[in-house]
């Protein structure tokens, strides 16, 4: 699972451009988008979330449907990603 | 010492005469023989200091003789007939005294104010306010004759019809009052004189005659004791000029001079020749090239291909009397903006628009600039520079340094001097950033500033410095300079009259003035309008960007930012890669400095971020951070977009930070550190942290690449010496110098203290692309 994670956070950072962070930074739980009451989380937009859908996509061979409240969902946090990796990848 | 006190011990007398008189007579019953003794020692010490004087004239001596003669025959008298009538005299005989002191120098001028106010400040003598200094004091001197002419008429009446009591009332008491006020009076009026520019003329109706052929146009050293260029030697450089721009073929010029003299003395040149004048700060030969048609002619004084030398015009003609005035609707230039997009643009410029803005300002700012003399620290070429520091000078008559400053050290030199600084926002930080004990000026500079916004620290520190603020002007090539502030007093801009400030249709503000066509100019600059008349800028109206079809204002980002108070200085630049986002490139001040020292680069994101969730959606957030120096800008203090979009096409690594880069033609200079966590110093002395020399020459590629944008591969490299180390947290200069024809890119890098790291050339393939 945490390998997962950290490979997650890998395509996000290059298919996203950001700066200034390594996979450490990233907090398994923290929101990807805009920020929760104690601060944390990425701050990514609608453009970041389309473009973390194709890198996931290329990377890990799972796709999404058009983006809606379900797929948003899958896009809350690291670990929610995983999840929804974990159990639609095909191996 | 003794002439000293004989002169004082004489004025007291002289002063407390009437006094001591009516007390003698009326109080002490001293007879009027005794009193006499009065009379008699005011002769002798008027005689002892008079003969101390170093070679008399012989007029001097004659009216000394008369004065102290009559003082004598009075005393003589009045001793010998014991009669008060002809103690009473001497007020009177001092009167007399003072007409032929003050009226004699009337008729051999200069007249005694005159000589007064030129001993005060010997600088009148060098200026052309000087004829109009001249009349003034020769009215003042009149003046006072026709007082001594009254008063003394009177001080006869109290003594021949008035009794002692009224005598020594008026001659003791009222006299002295009525001298006081004469002499506040004639301070007021003289304050109100040198507050304005008394010698103001539009530069084309200037006559030959108009200025004292003596009075300095420019000088080239501090002030006006070193060397100098007067107004006969100006007349007669410009009648060569003339001569030899009459004898091209061509309907327009193009001018480019560095120094202010030649410089002035085309303009006046040209337009007396009714040419056009296109004022260009470019010299390259690709540019001049590019403006210059089959009819134009090129002026120059360095050197420059293809131009006619104005300093070897002045040397090979001979002088004629060819000065005229010219008319001003006739004068036709151009002048050349570098544009945001960097492409130079022609705008065309009317001689009336110079000559009404250059009387809009001098009316504005005449007392600030009464009677003194102009230094510049920016390019006369533009309209800044070239409204303040050639076209009012050259009108108010007020001298002009001929070379501008480059460096704040410079100002040094100039603080006894009366200065106006023509100065810009870079010239005015480096000022700030660099200085640390108080300039000394005499006289407090007055201090202008425009070409870009001035931090508020900038401006407080340079009050700190100098004990004066800064005038900020805001204005464009198009327009001229439209409005002010003192930044201290007020965060609005004051339009300068006549101009007037409304709303475009578009938005943007729109500017109607004596200086701008019929119809005004729109600008492209947003704002706010008080019902007073002031306004507020906004931003450009092309600072508005889409960023992924949301608009933001980047201005309105940067003062989010400039909000947290941790920030000196920052741009916010729209940015293109995979999507639109924006970049900021920050400078933190001093407060920003303390509360990040030791916090990573994440973190202050995180600060900035956070602070800007309030207000923004996350898509106009800034992505990217730099934290620099410095911002990269111009000569002039501009700030281009592109050269800070530049700095973020450089990757972020966590192995190196740029403080600051700057770009000029072929030669690169960025200033970077490398953090003691940096990957460069692995698998290398753990203990003794040394750069690798293959990382730096990756780094010089690396920075030549993205800020050059120009291939780098390697053909050879020469004489590369690795001299000193680099250590982590040290920053260092690079400096790389391209040559495009060889293919040469020569590097050095420089520590802190000046030691070179290491230096050398490298050789680059030159591409097919």
């Amino acid at each position: 699972m945490s390998e997962l994670n950290t490979q997650i956070k890998e395509v996000l950072i290059k298919a996203l451009e950001l700066e200034d962070i390594t996979p450490a930074d990233i907090e398994d739980d923290a929101p990807l988008f805009g920020q929760n009451k104690e601060g944390r989380g990425l701050g990514l937009d609608s453009i970041d979330a389309l473009e973390l859908g194709i890198a996931i996509k290329d990377n890990f061979g799972v796709s999404f449907s058009t983006v809606n409240e379900e797929t948003r969902k899958h896009f809350a946090s690291i670990d929610a990603l995983a999840a929804y990796i974990s159990a639609n990848k095909k191996d | 010492m003794k002439a000293v006190a004989g002169k004082i011990l004489f004025a007291v007398l002289s002063v407390l005469y009437p006094i001591l008189v009516f007390c003698g007579l009326r109080f002490w019953g001293l007879s009027p023989r005794k009193l006499s003794i009065l009379l008699l020692l005011l002769a002798a010490f008027h005689l002892i200091s008079a003969s101390r004087k170093k070679q008399p004239g012989a007029a001097s001596r004659l009216k000394e003789g008369c004065f102290v003669a009559f003082l004598l025959a009075c005393g003589v008298a009045a001793f010998a007939l014991d009669n008060a009538l002809v103690l009473k005299f001497y007020p009177v005989l001092v009167n007399v005294g003072m007409l032929f002191f003050f009226g004699a120098t009337l008729f051999r001028k200069p007249s005694f104010v005159f000589r007064l106010a030129t001993f005060a400040d010997k600088r009148i003598l060098q200026t052309a306010d000087r004829s109009s200094v001249e009349r003034y004091c020769d009215r003042v001197t009149l003046t006072w004759c026709i007082f001594f002419i009254l008063n003394g008429s009177v001080a006869l009446w109290t003594v021949l019809c008035a009794d002692e009591k009224i005598w020594s009332l008026y001659n003791g008491l009222i006299s002295y009052i009525l001298m006081g006020i004469l002499f506040v009076a004639e301070i007021g009026v003289r304050k109100m004189k040198q507050s304005q520019l008394q010698s103001y003329i539009p530069f084309s109706k200037i006559e030959a005659d108009s200025r004292p052929d003596d009075s300095v146009v420019c000088f080239s050293g501090a002030g006006l004791s070193g060397d100098v260029k007067t107004w006969a030697d100006f007349k007669a450089d410009v009648s060569k000029v003339r001569q030899a721009v009459e004898a091209e073929p061509y309907t327009a010029w193009i001018l480019n001079a560095d120094d202010v003299y030649y410089f002035l003395v085309a303009i006046f040149a040209l337009f007396q020749s009714q040419k056009k004048i296109l004022f260009s700060a470019n010299r390259q030969p690709e540019f001049i090239r590019e403006i210059r048609k089959p009819d134009v002619g090129f002026l120059n004084d360095t050197g420059a291909e293809g131009a006619l030398q104005i300093p070897k015009i002045i040397e090979t003609y001979t002088a004629k009397n060819t000065w005229t005035p010219f008319d001003i609707n006739a004068a036709k230039a151009a002048m050349y903006t570098s544009g945001t997009t960097g492409i130079p643009k022609e705008i065309p410029k009317e001689g009336w628009q110079y000559e009404n803005e250059a009387n809009a300002l001098a009316e504005r700012f005449a007392a600030g600039f009464a009677n003194r003399n102009f230094y510049m620290t920016v390019n006369h070429h533009h309209i800044y520079g070239m409204a303040f520091s050639i076209f009012v000078p050259i009108s108010a008559g007020l001298p002009i340094r001929r070379v501008r400053f480059e460096f704040p050290e410079e100002l040094e030199q100039i603080v006894k001097e009366p200065a106006v600084i023509v100065a810009s926002p870079a010239f005015l930080k480096r000022l700030a950033a660099n200085r640390k004990e108080p300039l000394p000026f005499k006289k407090p500079p007055f201090w202008l500033s425009a070409g870009g916004l001035l931090p508020d620290e900038v401006a407080n520190r340079v009050e700190e410095l100098s004990g004066n603020g800064v005038q900020e002007i805001y204005g464009c090539t198009e327009a001229g300079a439209i409005a002010t502030r003192r930044i201290r007093e007020k965060k609005l801009w004051t339009p300068v009259p006549p101009n007037k400030i409304s709303f475009a249709e578009n938005g943007c503000l729109k500017i109607d003035s004596s200086y701008t066509d019929i119809g005004g100019f729109v600008t492209g600059d947003l704002g706010k309008i008080e019902d007073d008349g002031t306004f507020q800028l906004m931003g450009r109206a092309d600072s508005i960007v889409k960023i992924e079809e949301k608009r933001i204002s980047l201005p309105e980002v940067e003062n989010r930012l400039r909000q947290t108070g941790v920030v000196r200085d920052v741009r916010v630049v729209p940015m293109t890669g995979k999507r639109q986002f924006l970049a900021a490139a920050i400078v933190l001040n001093d407060e920003g400095n303390a509360r990040f020292k030791g916090e990573e680069k994440k973190d202050i994101n995180a600060f900035f971020k956070q602070h800007l969730s309030g207000f923004l959606e996350n898509t106009v957030q800034p992505k990217k951070w730099r934290y620099l120096e410095e911002l990269p800008q111009d000569g002039m203090g501009k700030i281009k977009t592109r050269e800070v979009q530049a700095l973020f096409e450089i990757p972020e690594s966590p192995n190196f930070k740029i403080l600051k880069y700057h770009l000029e033609g072929n030669v690169l200079t960025v200033k970077m550190v490398i953090p003691s966590t940096s990957d460069y110093y692995d698998g290398h002395f753990p203990e003794f942290k040394l750069l690798p020399a293959v990382v730096q020459i990756d780094l010089i590629l690396r920075f030549f690449r993205g800020f050059m944008k120009l291939p780098t591969t390697i053909e050879k490299m020469q004489r590369v010496k690795f001299s000193n180390p680099i250590f982590p947290e040290h920053p260092v200069t690079i400096e790389e110098t391209y040559s495009p024809d060889t293919g040469k890119l020569a590097f050095k890098i420089t520590g802190e203290d000046g030691k070179t790291c290491s230096g050398g050339t490298i050789v680059l393939k030159k591409e097919n692309a």
